[in-house]
């Protein structure tokens, strides 16, 4: 595999760039393999994974599924140009994307993988040999590090990102022209219902305006992925994706109103009788219900099996008593997808039921008017729009048909189920999160002079920004992908657990930075990206956070390679 | 009734436009294209006469290269019933010139015999302004230009016009052709259910050869330049000194 490949450039622009991404491949692929050779010894003689051991080694092996992220991360990336080489789309803005998106992430490979900002994954931290350590010396990967990301390919993107403000992603997506076409639609949705308003919704933590919620159920945001036969559209993952990114570019809480609409009518579809069908998905489809996602109790966040909220069957009917907390959009939804113990004795997972619970729609003045529950706002930094509440349930009585499928413990498997395309939307709102501080920054970066001359010249800047454009790029590929393994009926957890993962760490990373480029006027209210850096924190946090993300990674990678 | 809407693909409007390095026109490689907003205004139009009972069907026809499907599938989602492309150019940089196209529509106009030709006044593009005029003079219909209000009787249609003076109000005899200004109205967003309703609507796909139409160029171009830049201004300490420059420096007052 000793490649001798003759190097040509223009200055910035590697000539065989295509060719040297599509050499570095397999090697960063038997890399991969090796490092997980290497953590062979955490699984036990029958090749099942033992949780016991990832968890105490979970320094190499969250370690491990950021390597993975990388590889799938640059897999993706030249999959994207390919594509784009293939239908005469690839012009000087992708292939400085691809290069410098290779150059960068080679090198961290190679010298460390910042899991979080005060975390740094190292090759050497892994029992690898020196062969295979040696094989990142290897031409395609050195003139990748050494030349795809040099200053003056950096300088050339942020110009053609300039350029190219008219392209609503500033570079081809690689989508095709329908899914452009929806893209267009909501990019002007955003752009003339959402941004004028949306930091004022936020300074002021306003509900989004109902106005709002019916125009975007009009044009078929709430039953985008319902079948036709229930009222929905029947649109694939990835039109969901594109939706979920025009719509949290503008601002993440209209980004999010579907989510907990799409876990419901999932969890329905899935698990529901033919009754719960008719009855809840045809309202879910045009926001007549809007739900939200009861889980999550003030001791129970990741460890879901601990849930101790109860709901007591007696005389046909079942009474939920318990807390639940960080209940997004509470006041304001018709029904509650509630996890609740209905068998005591069961402790851990077997013994949670799911719930279709209806409530009463809440207002200013009475946010909670049914009787036996109880709701507290609870404050936040960013992610406003739809407001976090405190529930305390206390004999909240539940007809016996709201039990989910009419099955008793299945709530955690069925919930489960749904996690594959909460963390593809949740990708999709990252992306839309990152591509507007980027178009924040891009502007500011260049209405604003300092010493006579506009930031945007300056190497730190541009750099930034250049930064900033590859990782989204990166990040939406991941997701598309997710979600069209989710498309194509095949699963896809691993998939969407990765672009779920870095694509949160991207929206964070490129709000920061643009608020750095916005110096202290960016540290101001008044300032747009200040509620950008404020949502972009939530990302890492909600949907998985990132360390347990990783820690659901690494296991499904070690289980993997022993089946 | 009928209604026919041309509509044009053209550099969307938020584009910054490039002139190519060697002058011979603007840049379109891997640049948004868009259905240009008159014609947009002219098609939102059309729907509304037909939501509100006056036309049977609104047919929007698009002449250009083949990508214009895009254009004629967002028409298609807005609401028209169904798309004519007439394919006469193989190069986005190949721009077909207004009297071909007005050719092209008037063999069209004959075909499908529409009452009502609405078009957008010019396309953003070149800035022509000329398609609806000579469909006028080639079909010999009436013709009502730069309308901000439309109001249909029974044979006649009440337009007003944007005027230099103000608006002015006339009245055309059916069949006719009226093209549309900024303020006409609103146009609408093709909701995601219209999206998918688009895809099953029929889009004919036709050559200028059919129709026995030459599309080639009668105009030579000469060379393309972007406007100069502007300079930058000057700053004054006093309104005296304001006064001065003004009188001296620009020949004002």
């Amino acid at each position: 595999m000793n490649h001798q490949t003759e190097i040509v450039t223009n200055e910035y622009n590697l000539q065989n760039c295509l060719k040297l991404c599509r050499e570095a491949i397999p090697i960063i692929d038997t890399i991969l393999f090796e490092v997980k050779n290497s953590l062979k010894s955490l699984c036990d003689e029958q090749g099942g994974v033992n949780n016991a051991s990832i968890e105490k080694e979970q320094f190499l092996t969250h370690g491990f599924a950021w390597l993975a992220t990388y590889v799938e991360g640059l897999n993706q990336l030249l999959s994207w140009a390919e594509n784009l080489e293939n239908n005469d789309k690839f012009s000087l803005t992708e292939k400085l994307i691809l290069q410098i998106g290779f150059g960068e992430y080679l090198a961290q490979i190679k010298g460390g993988i910042q899991m979080s900002q005060s975390e740094v994954i190292r090759l050497d931290q892994f029992n690898l040999s020196k062969e295979s350590i040696m094989m990142l010396d290897r031409v395609p990967i050195i003139t990748l590090i050494s030349m795809g990301n040099s200053d003056l390919a950096r300088k050339k993107l942020v110009n053609c990102l300039i350029k190219n403000v008219g392209l609503p992603t500033h570079c081809q997506s690689g989508l095709n022209d329908e899914h452009e076409a929806i893209r267009d639609l909501f990019y002007r949705f955003s752009k003339e219902k959402i941004l004028p308003n949306a930091h004022d919704w936020h300074l002021n933590n306003e509900l989004i305006p109902t106005q709002i919620i019916e125009e975007l159920s009009e044009l078929g945001v709430f039953g985008l992925t319902i079948p036709e036969a229930f009222g929905g559209l029947g649109m694939t993952k990835t039109a969901m994706c594109v939706v979920s990114e025009e719509l949290s570019r503008g601002y993440i809480g209209v980004g999010s109103l579907a989510t907990r609409s799409e876990i419901a009518a999932e969890l329905i579809l899935r698990a529901g009788t033919k009754k719960q069908k008719n009855l809840w998905l045809k309202k879910i489809a045009t926001a007549e219900c809007l739900p939200a996602a009861v889980f999550t109790e003030p001791n129970v966040g990741s460890d879901l099996g601990s849930i101790r909220t109860r709901a007591n069957l007696e005389g046909g009917n079942y009474y939920i008593s318990g807390s639940k907390t960080w209940i997004t959009h509470a006041s304001r939804a018709d029904m509650m997808t509630l996890l609740a113990r209905t068998d005591p004795d069961k402790k851990g997972h077997t013994g949670l039921s799911m719930f279709l619970v209806s409530k009463t729609r809440g207002t200013e003045t009475n946010p909670f008017p049914n009787a036996g529950l109880k709701g507290s706002e609870i404050e936040v930094l960013g992610y406003r729009g739809m407001k976090e509440y405190e529930l305390s349930f206390d004999n909240y009585k539940v007809g016996q048909n709201d039990l989910l499928g009419q099955k008793t413990g299945q709530g955690f498997k069925q919930l489960m189920e749904t996690f594959e395309t909460a963390r593809i939307q949740t990708a999709a709102r990252a992306v839309g999160v990152a591509q507007r501080a980027l178009d924040l920054a891009l502007k500011y970066a260049t209405d604003r002079e300092q010493f006579g001359t506009p930031l945007i010249t300056f190497p730190r800047i541009y750099g930034k920004l250049a930064n900033m454009a590859v990782e989204v790029v990166i990040s939406r590929q991941l997701t598309y992908f997710s979600s069209h393994e989710k498309d194509s009926d095949r699963r896809c957890d691993l998939q969407a657990g990765i672009a779920k993962m870095l694509s949160a760490r991207v929206a964070w990373a490129a709000a920061d930075s643009s608020l750095q480029i916005h110096g202290g006027n960016g540290f101001a209210l008044e300032y747009e990206i200040s509620r950008i850096l404020c949502d972009a924190r939530i990302l890492n946090i909600f949907e998985g956070a990132s360390e347990i993300q990783a820690q659901v990674i690494a296991r499904r990678l070690l289980e993997r390679s022993h089946n | 009734m009928k209604i026919l809407i041309p509509v044009k693909r053209v550099i969307d409007y938020n584009v910054k436009v490039r002139v190519k390095s060697d002058n011979s026109g603007v840049d379109l490689a891997n640049v948004k294209m868009s259905m240009n907003p008159f014609d947009e205004i002219a098609l939102e139009e059309g729907i509304r006469i037909k939501e509100a009972g006056n036309a049977t069907e609104v047919i929007a026809v698009s002449i250009g290269v083949k990508q214009a499907q895009e254009t004629l599938r967002t028409a298609l989602a807005m609401g028209a019933d169904r798309a004519i492309l007439i394919e006469a150019a193989d190069s986005v940089d190949n721009d077909i010139e207004p009297l071909a196209v007005a050719k092209i529509l008037t063999k069209i106009i004959k075909e499908e015999e529409p009452q009502l030709i609405l078009c957008g006044k010019q396309a953003i593009d070149n800035d022509m302004n000329a398609t609806g005029q000579m469909i006028s003079a080639l079909t010999g219909w009436s013709q009502a230009t730069f309308a901000s209000k439309i109001e249909l009787k029974d044979e006649t249609a009440l337009v007003t016009r944007e005027v230099d003076g103000g608006l002015q109000t006339i009245e055309v005899t059916l069949p006719t052709i009226i093209s549309v200004d900024l303020r006409l109205n609103e146009p609408r967003y093709a909701s995601l259910p219209n999206i998918m309703k688009a895809k099953r609507k029929p889009l004919e796909v036709r050559l200028p050869e059919e129709l026995d139409v030459s599309v080639e160029t009668r105009l030579k171009l000469i060379t393309t330049k972007a406007p100069p830049e502007r300079s930058a201004g000057i700053k004054v300490d006093s309104v005296e000194e304001l006064v001065k420059k003004l009188k001296e420096n620009m020949g004002a007052l």
